[in-house]
């Protein structure tokens, strides 16, 4: 469907099936050479502190291991998610000195495994990232962070970010758009869960009304809490909808096009598809030629999300992801 | 969905003075115990007293109360930790209630605490 070099490529997040794995009805090694034989790739992503016990500390028995799977399998590395834990003592955050320490042995870890790249995240903090540039060009591993809802390209926590790529100016720094922050609807299978659970009608359609208005997404949150509660609904149900705000976002798809020339991976969230194989909650339609016509070269991982509400398989949803992704992307070509 | 895994299925054990529960960190990626809590055990009804649950991990029994000094020692996603209750027993072959609330402060994810309690009956093995 692509070519193989260059443009955008489709590949699979483990984190997709976090159920199945969790569960130990697949080991990763089972969920690697599942992804490879369905033809699920063939960028694979992997989060170092699920897939991998000890992470960050990767043998060498280990990480030969890992090099040797992927190589049979015919995969290509895209991305390592690694952690920004900067509250493993929750009463004492830790300083820079200790994140850059942190950080760099993730990017170790990523390098000796054999990824081009990680994706981090944004409580690591401009100032530890800027130290983190010279570890990266030395291992060879771009680092970029990832623009999760609530944040967009304008928010001020990711435009400290932009000032310091622009002041830095390493090509080793960029960004990792994920789509839930450019979504137009919340997942419906979300509030299925939530009828589910006993959540009123009449409340969930007070939380979308409040969702699909215009503003700051915790302002909202807020506004949604105190009208609910003069309805009288109880704290419970209430707050059972409020992740809503944080989860999923409604940037517009065309504002990815600023940080266009430093897109170095793509989280391509998703939830559910309507009658025609479409993402109900993501206009795929208008993001992907965003991507494509704006020239981004590099992977989109599928990353399926609905299994924090309930527990769909993984792979019949990605599946659907790629029938969908290609059918665009051929569109926008 | 991890509302459900925190008490695995068939995780009741039947043990001389007491019994065990086998419960699993309900998220998706190691963390460590440092921002993990036992909340309540509750067997047939009865919230146990935090002095008579110890929490196992690899092979290391915990005070409940220990957990939060512990910023070196990591819950793996896929490794089973023990909860063992003195004075309750469940003799094989016998069904109770069992519940079990784990809390969790994700590290890298400030102000979320997640609180999690799966209830499930199970058959003392």
């Amino acid at each position: 469907m692509t070519d193989s070099t260059s443009g955008l490529k489709l590949g699979t997040t483990l984190y997709s099936m976090t159920p199945a794995f969790h569960g130990r009805e697949y080991t990763f090694e089972q969920l690697v050479r599942k992804v490879a034989a369905e033809n699920l790739g063939p960028g694979l992503e992997v989060v170092g502190f699920q897939s991998i016990k000890g992470f960050p500390v990767v043998t060498d028995e280990y990480a030969g291991w890992f090099k040797d799977l992927i190589a049979e399998t015919g995969l290509t590395l895209s991305c390592l998610g690694i952690n920004a834990d900067i509250r493993i003592d929750p009463d004492k955050p830790m300083s820079d000195d200790e994140s850059v320490t942190y950080h760099e042995r993730q990017l170790e870890a990523a390098a000796k495994l054999g990824f081009p790249l990680v994706r981090y995240q944004y409580p690591a903090g401009p100032a530890v990232i800027e130290r983190l540039a010279p570890a990266a060009e030395r291992l060879g591993v771009k680092m970029g962070l990832e623009i999760h809802a609530p944040h967009h390209t304008q928010h001020p926590d990711v435009l400290a970010y932009r000032e310091m790529y622009e002041r830095v100016g390493s090509p080793m720094l960029g960004f990792i758009p994920d789509f839930g922050a450019s979504a137009r609807a919340v997942p419906p299978s979300f509030f299925e869960a939530q009828r589910e659970n006993g959540i009123p009608e009449d409340l969930i359609t007070l939380a979308q009304e409040f969702w699909h208005q215009e503003g700051d997404p915790y302002a909202r949150r807020e506004r949604y809490i105190a009208a609910a509660r003069e309805k009288g609904y109880p704290d419970r149900e209430i707050m059972s909808l409020v992740i809503i705000f944080g989860l999923f976002s409604r940037a517009a798809p065309e504002s990815w096009a600023e940080i266009m020339h430093q897109v170095i991976h793509i989280h391509g969230k998703f939830f559910d598809f309507d009658d025609n194989g479409d993402e109900i909650a993501v206009d795929y339609a208008r993001v992907l030629p965003v991507f494509v016509k704006g020239g981004y070269s590099g992977f989109m991982s599928s990353e399926y999300e609905g299994h924090m509400w309930n527990d769909a398989d993984g792979f019949d949803k990605i599946r659907r992801h790629h029938a969908m992704a290609n059918r665009f992307m051929a569109e926008a070509a | 969905m991890m509302d459900h895994r925190v008490v695995s299925d068939n995780g009741l054990a039947s043990k001389p003075g007491g019994c065990t529960i086998d419960v699993r960190l309900p998220w998706y990626r190691a963390l460590p115990l440092s921002t993990v809590r036992l909340e309540a055990v509750e067997i047939d009804g009865e919230t146990i007293d935090p002095a008579r649950v110890s929490f196992e991990l690899e092979g290391e029994k915990l005070r409940p109360a220990d957990l939060a000094a512990r910023t070196d020692k990591w819950w793996y996603v896929l490794d089973s930790a023990f909860v063992h209750v003195d004075g309750k027993e469940t003799p094989k072959g016998t069904s109770h209630d069992v519940a079990v609330t784990i809390s969790f402060r994700p590290p890298y994810i400030m102000g979320l605490n997640r609180i999690v309690r799966t209830a499930k009956t199970l058959v003392a093995q």
